[in-house]
């Protein structure tokens, strides 16, 4: 087996197009594994993963869960509502307590920027980012490559469209990242309020105002979530304004390719960021992404644990 | 007082250092001769500076002496080279006679030189005047709400209007706390790539330019600390072509540090007023050469380990520097201005603008000196720190130079 070269994923910005084929490949290798009767193999029987979630997550963690599961994977799950972090325990003593029982992987939620590499460098586990404030969301990325990979073959010269609230989205800066690594041409749109406004960094994509030129010529259109705080917040005047000028409606699909893929992380406010018969259409591939993402959570969890066996 | 003669320094006398030589050190003062038996140190052609003075202390005592406590700021001091401050807390508002007293008793014991700001508002709170008459009678040098945002309009103008009596200066870190809106970084490239929440540079000008329409209208002398962008400069030099009584400070690792730091996610960094970008250090730079800043200042801010060792975003802001200060920017800045400008910035117009008599190296007068090996590197350790913190972006870092002692007020503290 050909072994990663990071040691933890914290994001995917500066992760080698090697690591992400690599990653991409096993999980097409691990979806046909979820395709069959029995679904579960013994790659990390013995290890032990540890879900620590600081943030609420249903599916995200449900996902990793599964995936963990499926590898014969020791699992635990420790959310902050039901911890000793209300108990006012820091975020290196809950890892170090953790970590003392014996782990191999955690897999950390958090709303702080950075903290899955803050673990890192306070403890021996295997770090996964399963999303640390709005900086990324590495595996989500992965998991909608290789849902526009299985369907459309390649990520090399498709055009994917991200829209909505690109400021606060950890899963659109991982796919901007990912995306572009692979050779994808990425563009993102949303209100001028959720947008940042310094991307000299962020120079390989391209940055459209107008929703209708920026879905065009996309072979895949992601719409991302929006929060119901931005409107508390005065980013945006309404729920309403925001569907009509930013959501993914028929009239909008009236610009772009007939065959353009509709994708969203979930979970979806239909009717704002996304209409119904949008989000259940036959262009829509998000049961897909969802299926595709137990996949690739165990390529990932598999060649880091394979990585740190090999080392 | 203990006396010392150093053999092979190179003190900074009327603006230049000499050659090797040796100084007496005798009850504090710079002596002819030393009397026999008067233990002497090679300082191997170190350079001695006039003693430095620190802009921006928080020693946390008395509320907070869990943290920090004035006799561990007086030891970094020492360590640091620095024979004065002045003194305003976040944590323990000096806003009435009896904290001054209280204050001042503590100073008194250290051997040191210490000015202190009080409140203009009681508790910092912008809603009661503090009594700053009693206050400047008390010996207070200037007022200052620490760090909090006087966006207060109304308030701000009372307190100045009613602070105008006293003939005494406002400090104030000018950042706006509705644009700052919870954030902890730079509004940049940087803070937009890590998807954290950026104080834009607006923050800073707005608020600046508020308080300078105040000072121009009430004829108020006003400072500004921890100047961290270009377009503030240029506020500055505006208003002071117009008449504007006012001051302002660069924080020193302002001047070291800029926003690409943040990759790093060290919760070190996280400090009051965020590091900005390189084109905005370069303009602190230019500042320092056009006079436009007065002084640069240290802000020495201890903060425990527990609440540094955590993600950047729940680390408690804040950066010790009294004993790293020296070393850091004494390369970069006497490189770059030279010698005589870096000792008046780092010594001179800080105890100016406190009010205090800058220490100067002259034969037969007070020695209160530092001295530092400026080719010597030093790397940066937890045991180079007095009292338990050690919170600075510097941590584990080489700075280009090393200070080898220093000796002030007749106090011998070897580094």
């Amino acid at each position: 087996m050909s072994a990663l070269e990071i040691k933890h994923l914290f994001g995917l910005r500066g992760v080698s197009k090697h690591d992400i084929r690599l990653i991409l490949d096993n999980a097409k290798q691990f979806r046909e594994i979820l395709e069959r009767p029995v679904k579960k193999v013994p790659s990390l029987r013995g290890m032990t993963v540890v879900n620590l979630f600081f943030e609420n997550s249903t599916r995200t963690r449900t996902s990793f869960e599964l995936a963990e599961k499926r590898l014969s994977a020791d699992t635990v799950n420790f959310t902050s509502s039901n911890s000793s972090v209300k108990k006012g325990e820091t975020l290196v003593d809950t890892l170090r307590n953790i970590e003392a029982m014996k782990i191999d992987i955690v897999v950390v939620r958090h709303k702080g920027t950075g903290v899955p590499k803050f673990l890192a460098d306070n403890s021996d586990a295997i770090i996964v980012n399963a999303g640390d404030g709005a900086h990324e969301h590495p595996t989500q990325a992965l998991l909608d490559m290789l849902t526009i990979e299985e369907k459309l073959g390649t990520l090399e010269g498709k055009n994917v469209t991200i829209v909505g609230d690109i400021r606060h989205s950890r899963v659109a800066r991982s796919n901007l990242w990912g995306m572009t690594t692979m050779g994808a041409h990425v563009t993102l749109c949303g209100p001028s309020t959720l947008v940042p406004r310094n991307t000299e960094l962020m120079d390989k994509v391209t940055w459209e105002s107008d929703v209708k030129k920026a879905v065009k010529n996309a072979d895949a259109i992601i719409a991302l979530r929006l929060q119901k705080e931005r409107m508390d917040d005065a980013l945006l005047p309404s729920m309403r304004e925001y569907r009509n000028t930013f959501g993914i409606t028929h009239e909008l699909l009236e610009c772009a390719k007939d065959k353009v893929l509709i994708m969203h992380p979930g979970p979806i406010n239909r009717g704002v960021e996304l209409d119904s018969e949008i989000a259940d259409g036959e262009n829509s591939v998000i049961l897909n992404q969802v299926t595709n993402g137990v996949a690739v959570r165990m390529a990932v969890l598999y060649l880091l644990a394979g990585g740190r066996a090999n080392a | 007082m203990p006396n010392m003669v150093l053999n092979n320094v190179r003190p900074f006398v009327d603006g230049k250092f000499g050659e090797p030589t040796k100084m007496c050190l005798v009850d504090g003062k710079w002596a002819d001769s030393a009397p026999e038996g008067t233990p002497e140190f090679d300082a191997k052609g170190a350079l001695a500076l006039p003693a430095l003075f620190g802009l921006g202390l928080d020693f946390k005592e008395p509320l907070r002496d869990d943290i920090y406590t004035f006799k561990d700021g007086v030891s970094a001091m020492r360590r640091g080279g620095f024979f004065g401050g002045l003194y305003e807390s976040s944590a323990n508002p000096i806003d009435d006679s009896q904290k001054l007293t209280a204050m001042q008793q503590l100073a008194s014991k250290s051997g040191l030189e210490f000015a202190f700001l009080g409140a203009f508002s009681m508790g910092y709170q912008c809603k009661d005047l503090a009594e700053m008459m009693e206050l400047a009678q008390g010996g207070a040098v200037g007022f200052g709400d620490g760090n909090q945002d006087a966006s207060r309009t109304r308030f701000l103008r009372l307190a100045m209007e009613y602070g105008s009596m006293t003939g005494k200066r406002f400090f104030f870190m000018p950042l706006d706390d509705s644009l700052r809106h919870h954030g902890l970084v730079h509004e940049g490239c940087y803070s937009d790539t890590l998807g954290m929440k950026g104080i834009p540079r607006i923050a800073e000008t707005i608020a600046a330019f508020r308080i300078l329409e105040m000072a121009r209208f009430l004829k108020v002398p006003v400072h500004f600390k921890q100047v961290s962008c270009g377009e503030t400069l240029k506020l500055v030099e505006t208003a002071r072509a117009q008449g504007v009584d006012v001051t302002c400070d660069v924080d020193i690792y302002h001047l070291l540090l800029d926003d690409s730091c943040l990759f790093d996610l060290d919760s070190h960094c996280n400090v009051p007023m965020p590091f900005r970008s390189a084109e905005d250090r370069e303009a602190l730079w230019k500042g320092l050469e056009s006079e436009t800043v007065k002084a640069i200042s240290v802000n020495h801010d201890p903060v425990l380990r527990q609440d540094k060792e955590v993600n950047f975003e729940d680390a408690v802001p804040g950066a010790v520097s009294l004993e790293v200060a020296l070393g850091a920017i004494w390369k970069p800045l006497s490189g770059r201005l030279g010698a005589a400008r870096a000792v008046e910035l780092l010594s001179t117009a800080p105890a100016q603008l406190a009010g205090v008599e800058p220490a100067a190296l002259r034969k037969g007068g007070q020695a209160s000196l530092v001295l530092l090996d400026q080719d010597r590197p030093t790397k940066v350790v937890p045991a180079m720190f007095a009292g338990k913190t050690r919170n600075t972006p510097l941590l584990g870092k080489e700075l280009p130079s090393s200070i080898v002692a220093s000796y002030i007020n007749g106090v011998w503290t070897e580094v």
